[in-house]
C-alpha cells in the first residue's frame, strides 16, 4: 500500500496536468456493474490456485487491487480512489512491485518471480479498468493466469481447482457479450454450464487427436527449481530427512513377476568419495559397457514413471541388465549407465519420465574395471574405527569374515536404529561406532564402509529406495523408502553388503515402518498399511497414477500408440482437422437438432410453397436487405404503408403490390397473369431500391 | 314483479320508408349519435351481425347507454333495459311462474330478458348470482325456469355495460360470462373538438327518440349469413391459431383465450371483412378485431386488455 501512496503523492503534487489527464479517460464508474463483478469473481478464482506459493504479501495485494477497483464501482463518491486507481499510479506501483520481488525471491528471470509478477499485474490491468473493451484482453490475462498454475502441479488436483475460474470465465464471457438481458446470475451460470458440458467432448476430441509437440513447449529456467529426493551427496541425517517425506519418488508398472520384497533394492546415486563424514561421487566416472548375457534367466521387465528430482541420475533395480528405453518403442536410450553401476540421464529429470527398464535381481555388480584408489580411502579423522578395520583384517582371513564380523558387532553390541540420532561432532563414524550407538542406514552404510577400507577392502556407499508398496497393478515407491547401503569389492565384483538389515532385519523384509519404535516421527502414511486412511491413500494415489497415464502423459509417442491400435496411419493435419470440424458440426447440429431441424423444414417447405407466397418472401426479403424489413407482428399492408412513408419515393409501387398481394395470397384465387405482373413489380422495385440511397431511409417506429 | 325498477320496454317503430338499407347506413347513423367514434362503433355492430353480445366498458358519461339504445333503435329491434343493482335476483331478469287462482295453476310470466337486445345497463353492480341468469341465456339463447325450457328471440342479444372494475360497488364479472361476450369495447373520452361539438349541439340523448330503424331483423340475418361466407385463407386459420396459443403459452394472462373465443374471433374477422366490401379476409382484419375480442377475456377488464392484445400481436408473426 505504501507504493499507492507515494504514487498519489505524486499525483497530487502535479495537480496542474494529472486532472486533465485523467478527465480525458472515462472516469472508473463506466464500466457497467455486472461486468465488473464477473470479472472480479474471475479473477479471484484465477488467482486462487497461486495462493498456495505466491508469498503472502503479493496475495494481498493481488486481492486489495480487485477490492479496490469493485470499492470504486459501488462508491463513485470517493474521488481519491479515481487517483489511485488511475494508470500512473498503478504504473508506479507495479514498478515497485517488481524491486520488491527482485528482492523476496533474490532474482528475476525465473517461473516463480515471473509468476508473482504476472499475478500482480493482472490484478492492476483489472484494477486501471475503465472501458468495456478491456474486459476481454482482462479474460485472456485471467485464462494465462490460470494456466501459469501448470508450471507447479498437473495434478487431478491442480485440474479441478482451475474448474470454478472456468465456469467464471464463461460467465464473464456471457456477461460481457450480452451486457443488456440481465440475466440472473444463477440462471447464467446454469447458461455457461450447460455450455461446457456441451463444448466437452469436442474438447476431449481435440486432446486426443490433436497433434503433439515432442517435447515441452519451452523449458522453464531450472534455477528456479527447487531438487527433491535423494542428493547427490550423503552425510549423517540425510537420509533420514527423507524418510519423513511421504511424497511418491516413482511407480513402477511390471510386465509379468514382481520381485520379492527383500530384493528390491532400487539403485540411485552411489558415491565413493569419503572426506570422514559425507560421502559423495566420484568426480571422474566412465559410461560402461553393459554387458549382455544372452544366457541369463529371471530377468524382471518394467516400466517406471519416474517424479521429477531435477537430477540426472535414473532408478533401476539392482542390477540393471539393460539401458532405460524411452516407452513409446522408438528403442531410444535415455540414460547411459556409469562404471559404478548408476543410470545416468543426459538432462535432468524435470518432467515425469516413463521408461521401460529391465533388471536381473541380485546382490552382485558385475559392471566396471578394478576399483579406484578413492574407494580405499579412509580420510584419516575417524582413528579408532580404523583401529577397529585393522584389528578385523588381522583376524579374519576372508573379506566376507570381516564383513561378517563386523556386521556381527552391530547385532550385538546395542546398537539402535532410529530416525533420531544424537548429533555427531567431527569424527562422525568413531562417535557413532563407540560412543552414540544409534543412527539411520545412512550411519550404518557410511560406518560399515569406512571400517572395510581401513581393513583393505575397497568399499562404496549406495543410496537408492528398499521397497515399494503394491496398490493394485503398480508399486509406487515413496521418499520414505530411501535408503543407503554398501558394496564391498569381493572377487572381481561388487557385491552388496545391507548393514541395516543386521540391525533392523525388519526394514528389509517390512519395511522402514515396522523396523521403526512407534515414537518415531515417521509419516503417518509408512505406518498405516492397513485402516480406511490407508485404503483412501492408496486408490487416491491409484487415481492420480491413472490421470497421469491417461492425461498428463499423453504425448505424441501415446498418441502414435493410440493411432496404431486404431489401424490408421497417423492422418495428416488436414484430415484432422476435416475430421474434427465434421464430427464439431455433428455435434452441433445434433445439439441445437431441433431449430437446426425446422430450418430445414423450413426450406423445405418454402420450395413446396405456392407461387404467390414465394414472390410475397422474395418481397420480404428485398425490402429487409435494404434495413426496411417487418417486423413479427405487423400485417403486411401495414408494413409496406410504413415502407412508403419511410420511402415515398416507393409509395406507389408499394401500394400496388400491396394490393395485388392481399388478393394474391388471401382471397383464394390462382391468377398467373396477375401474380406475373407482381414478379415484375417487386423487380422494378429492387431496381427503384438500388438507385435510392440507403441514407434517405429515416427510421419511423412502427405503429403500435 | 317484471316490472319492478330499472326495466322498461320499447317496441320498434315500423321500418321508414326511405332507409337504404345497407351496413354503412346504420353505421353513418350510428356515428351520427356517437360522434368521433367510429372504430367503436363498427365493432359494435360488427359484434350484433356476427350474432355476438357486446360489452361496452368505460366511466360513466361517456354515451354507454346511448350507444347501446341507438343500436337497439338502429336495428329495428325491440329492447329492453334493465337496469342492474346489487339486490338484483335473477328472476327479475328471466321472470316468474306466478299461481293462477283462477284457473288453479302456475303460468310463467317472461322477464325483461324475452327481448331481441337486452340492455344490461351496469351489468356489474348486480351479485354473481343474477349475473349468472344472463348465462344461458346469452349462450343458448333460452331460459330454463322450473323445469320448463323458454326460448329466446332468434336475435337475441345483451349488450351489457360495465363500468371499471376498479369503481365503487362493482362485481368483476366471472370468467365464464366474460367469455360469452363477443366483444369487448370502451368508448374513451372524445376529443376537444368533439367534445366542443357536443357542448354546442347539446345532448345527443335527445336525438336518440329521433332516430329511426335503418333496417330489420331478417336484414340482420341476412347480412349474418353473408359474412359467414366471407373466404378465410389457411394461412390466417393458422395465424389465428397462433394468436390464440399466444395467450395460453406463458400463464401471463391465466388460461388465455377458449376455442370458444376463437370461433368469436373468426366470426367477428368475416364480419370484419364484409364491412369493408371484401369477400376474403386479410391479415389486417384480424389485428383490427384481435383487441376487441381478446381484451376483456384476457383480463377482465377491457381497458386493461387491450394492452395485453397488442402484446399478443406483436409476438406471433403475421402472415
Amino acid at each position: 500500500m505504501t507504493a499507492v501512496g507515494v504514487a498519489l503523492g505524486k499525483s497530487t503534487r502535479k495537480k496542474r496536468w494529472v486532472p486533465q489527464v485523467l478527465n480525458l479517460r472515462p472516469s472508473t464508474a463506466a464500466v457497467e456493474p455486472r461486468i465488473l463483478s464477473a470479472l472480479a469473481a474471475l479473477l479471484l478464482l484465477a488467482q486462487l490456485p497461486h495462493v498456495v506459493h505466491l508469498p503472502l504479501w503479493a496475495t494481498l495485494l493481488g486481492g486489495g487491487l480487485i477490492g479496490l477497483r469493485v470499492l470504486a464501482c459501488k462508491r463513485p463518491d470517493i474521488r481519491s480512489l479515481d487517483w489511485v486507481l488511475s494508470s500512473i499510479a498503478l504504473t508506479g506501483f507495479c514498478v515497485i512491485v517488481a524491486l520488491l520481488i527482485r528482492w523476496h525471491y533474490g532474482y528475476f528471470v525465473g517461473r516463480d518471480p515471473a509468476v508473482a509478477f504476472l499475478f500482480i499485474l493482472v490484478a492492476a490491468k483489472f484494477a486501471e479498468l475503465r472501458r468495456g473493451s478491456d474486459a476481454t484482453l482482462l479474460m485472456c490475462l485471467a485464462s494465462f493466469l490460470l494456466l501459469t498454475q501448470y508450471f507447479y502441479s498437473q495434478t487431478i488436483v491442480a485440474a479441478a481447482v482451475t474448474l470454478p475460474a472456468v465456469l467464471a470465465l464463461g460467465h464473464a464471457l456471457a456477461v460481457v457479450r450480452d451486457p443488456v438481458r440481465a440475466a440472473p446470475a444463477a440462471s447464467n451460470l446454469t447458461l455457461v454450464g450447460a455450455m461446457l458440458l456441451q463444448g466437452a467432448p469436442i474438447a476431449i476430441l481435440l486432446f486426443i487427436v490433436f497433434p503433439r509437440l515432442s517435447g515441452p513447449l519451452w523449458s522453464l529456467p531450472e534455477d528456479s527449481m527447487a531438487t527433491s529426493g535423494l542428493s547427490d551427496s550423503m552425510s549423517p541425517g540425510s537420509i533420514a530427512d527423507l524418510s519423513r517425506s511421504s511424497e511418491v519418488a516413482f511407480r513402477v508398472e511390471f510386465d509379468n513377476e514382481v520381485p520379492p520384497k527383500d530384493l528390491r533394492y532400487w539403485r540411485g546415486p552411489v558415491f565413493e568419495r569419503f572426506d570422514g563424514r559425507s560421502w559423495s561421487a566420484a568426480p571422474i566416472r566412465e559410461v560402461a559397457t553393459l554387458a549382455v548375457d544372452a544366457n541369463a534367466t529371471g530377468t524382471i521387465n518394467y516400466t517406471v514413471m519416474l517424479q521429477p528430482h531435477r537430477q540426472h541420475w535414473m532408478f533401476a533395480l539392482d542390477r540393471a541388465t539393460g539401458l532405460p528405453m524411452s516407452s513409446s518403442g522408438d528403442a531410444k536410450a535415455l540414460a547411459r549407465i556409469m562404471t559404478d553401476g548408476q543410470l545416468i540421464s543426459d538432462a535432468p529429470i524435470n518432467r515425469i519420465t516413463r521408461y521401460l527398464q529391465q533388471s536381473i535381481p541380485g546382490d552382485r555388480v558385475h559392471t566396471g574395471a578394478a576399483p579406484g584408489p578413492l574407494t580405499r580411502n579412509t580420510a584419516g579423522r575417524n582413528p579408532r574405527a580404523e583401529v577397529l578395520g585393522q584389528q578385523l583384517a588381522a583376524t579374519h582371513d576372508s573379506p566376507e569374515a570381516i564383513a561378517a564380523a563386523l556386521l556381527q558387532r552391530f547385532s550385538q553390541a546395542p546398537f539402535r536404529y532410529t530416525l533420531q540420532p544424537s548429533l555427531l561432532g567431527i569424527s562422525p563414524v568413531d562417535e557413532f561406532l563407540f560412543d552414540t550407538r544409534e543412527g539411520f542406514c545412512e550411519h550404518y552404510a557410511s560406518a560399515f564402509a569406512m571400517v572395510m577400507r581401513a581393513a583393505g577392502i575397497p568399499s562404496r556407499v549406495v543410496t537408492g529406495y528398499l521397497g515399494g508398496e503394491m496398490n493394485g497393478d503398480y508399486m509406487i515407491v515413496r521418499q520414505s523408502d530411501a535408503h543407503a547401503w554398501t558394496e564391498l569389492w569381493i572377487d572381481g565384483a561388487w557385491q552388496r553388503f545391507d548393514p541395516t538389515g543386521a540391525i533392523a532385519p525388519s526394514r528389509i523384509e517390512d519395511g522402514i515402518g515396522a523396523a521403526l519404535g512407534a515414537d518415531e516421527p515417521l509419516p503417518s502414511l509408512s505406518r498405516l498399511t492397513g485402516g480406511w486412511m490407508g485404503g483412501m491413500q492408496l486408490r487416491w494415489d491409484r487415481m492420480n497414477h491413472a490421470w497421469q497415464r491417461m492425461v498428463v502423459d499423453f504425448d505424441d509417442d501415446a498418441q502414435a500408440r493410440l493411432w496404431e491400435k486404431l489401424g490408421i496411419k497417423k492422418p495428416a493435419l488436414w484430415q484432422l482437422t476435416a475430421v474434427v470440424l465434421a464430427v464439431s458440426c455433428a455435434w452441433v447440429a445434433l445439439l441445437i437438432g431441433l431449430p437446426g431441424f425446422t430450418w430445414w423444414k423450413q426450406y423445405t417447405h418454402e420450395r413446396r410453397l405456392p407461387p404467390a407466397e414465394r414472390a410475397w418472401q422474395r418481397l420480404e426479403r428485398l425490402l429487409a436487405h435494404h434495413a426496411l424489413g417487418r417486423h413479427i407482428g405487423e400485417a403486411p399492408a401495414d408494413w409496406l404503408q410504413r415502407v412508403a412513408r419511410q420511402q415515398p419515393v416507393l409509395a406507389d409501387q408499394l401500394h400496388a403490390l400491396s394490393q395485388g398481394f392481399a388478393r394474391q395470397r388471401f382471397a383464394g384465387v390462382d391468377d398467373e397473369a396477375a401474380l406475373g405482373a407482381l414478379e415484375s413489380s417487386i423487380g422494378a422495385l429492387r431496381k427503384t431500391l438500388r438507385r435510392t440511397p440507403r441514407g434517405k431511409t429515416t427510421s419511423v417506429p412502427a405503429p403500435a | 314483479m317484471t316490472s319492478s325498477s330499472g326495466t322498461s320496454r320499447v317496441t320498434p317503430l315500423p321500418l321508414c320508408a326511405d332507409a337504404h338499407e345497407t351496413p354503412a347506413a346504420v353505421i353513418e347513423q350510428l356515428s351520427g349519435v356517437l360522434i368521433g367514434k367510429h372504430h367503436t362503433v363498427k365493432l359494435a355492430f360488427a359484434c350484433l351481425i356476427a350474432r355476438g353480445h357486446l360489452l361496452i366498458e368505460d366511466v360513466p358519461g361517456v354515451g354507454k347507454t346511448t350507444l347501446a339504445r341507438a343500436l337497439g333503435v338502429s336495428l329495428g329491434l325491440d329492447w329492453t333495459r334493465v337496469q342492474f343493482t346489487n339486490d338484483l335476483l335473477p328472476a327479475d331478469i328471466l321472470g316468474v311462474s306466478v299461481f293462477d287462482r283462477d284457473s288453479a295453476s302456475f303460468h310463467f310470466r317472461p322477464g325483461p330478458v324475452f327481448t331481441s337486445i337486452l340492455l344490461a345497463d351496469e351489468v356489474n353492480r348486480a351479485p354473481p348470482k343474477a349475473q349468472s341468469a344472463l348465462l344461458e341465456a346469452m349462450e343458448e339463447r333460452q331460459v330454463s325456469i322450473d323445469g320448463e325450457t323458454h326460448a329466446l328471440p332468434d336475435s337475441f342479444f345483451v349488450v351489457a355495460t360495465q363500468n371499471p372494475t376498479e369503481q365503487l360497488g362493482a362485481f368483476p364479472l366471472p370468467e365464464s360470462q366474460l367469455d360469452r361476450f363477443l366483444v369487448g369495447i370502451t368508448i374513451g373520452l372524445p376529443d376537444a373538438a368533439t367534445e366542443c361539438e357536443l357542448l354546442e349541439h347539446g345532448d345527443r340523448r335527445a336525438t336518440l327518440d329521433t332516430l329511426e330503424p335503418c333496417t330489420s331483423p331478417e336484414q340482420l340475418k341476412r347480412w349474418s349469413e353473408q359474412a359467414e361466407s366471407v373466404h378465410v385463407d389457411s394461412k390466417l386459420i393458422h395465424y389465428i391459431q397462433a394468436l390464440l396459443a399466444a395467450t395460453r403459452d406463458d400463464g401471463r394472462y391465466g388460461h388465455g383465450l377458449s376455442p370458444r373465443a376463437g370461433l368469436a374471433l373468426l366470426r367477428l374477422c368475416r364480419t370484419w371483412a364484409w364491412l369493408d366490401g371484401r369477400d376474403h379476409l386479410l391479415p389486417e382484419d384480424v389485428q383490427a378485431v384481435f383487441p376487441a375480442v381478446a381484451g376483456h377475456r384476457l383480463t377482465g377488464s377491457v381497458a386493461s386488455g387491450q394492452e395485453a392484445a397488442a402484446d399478443v400481436l406483436a409476438r406471433v408473426s403475421c402472415p
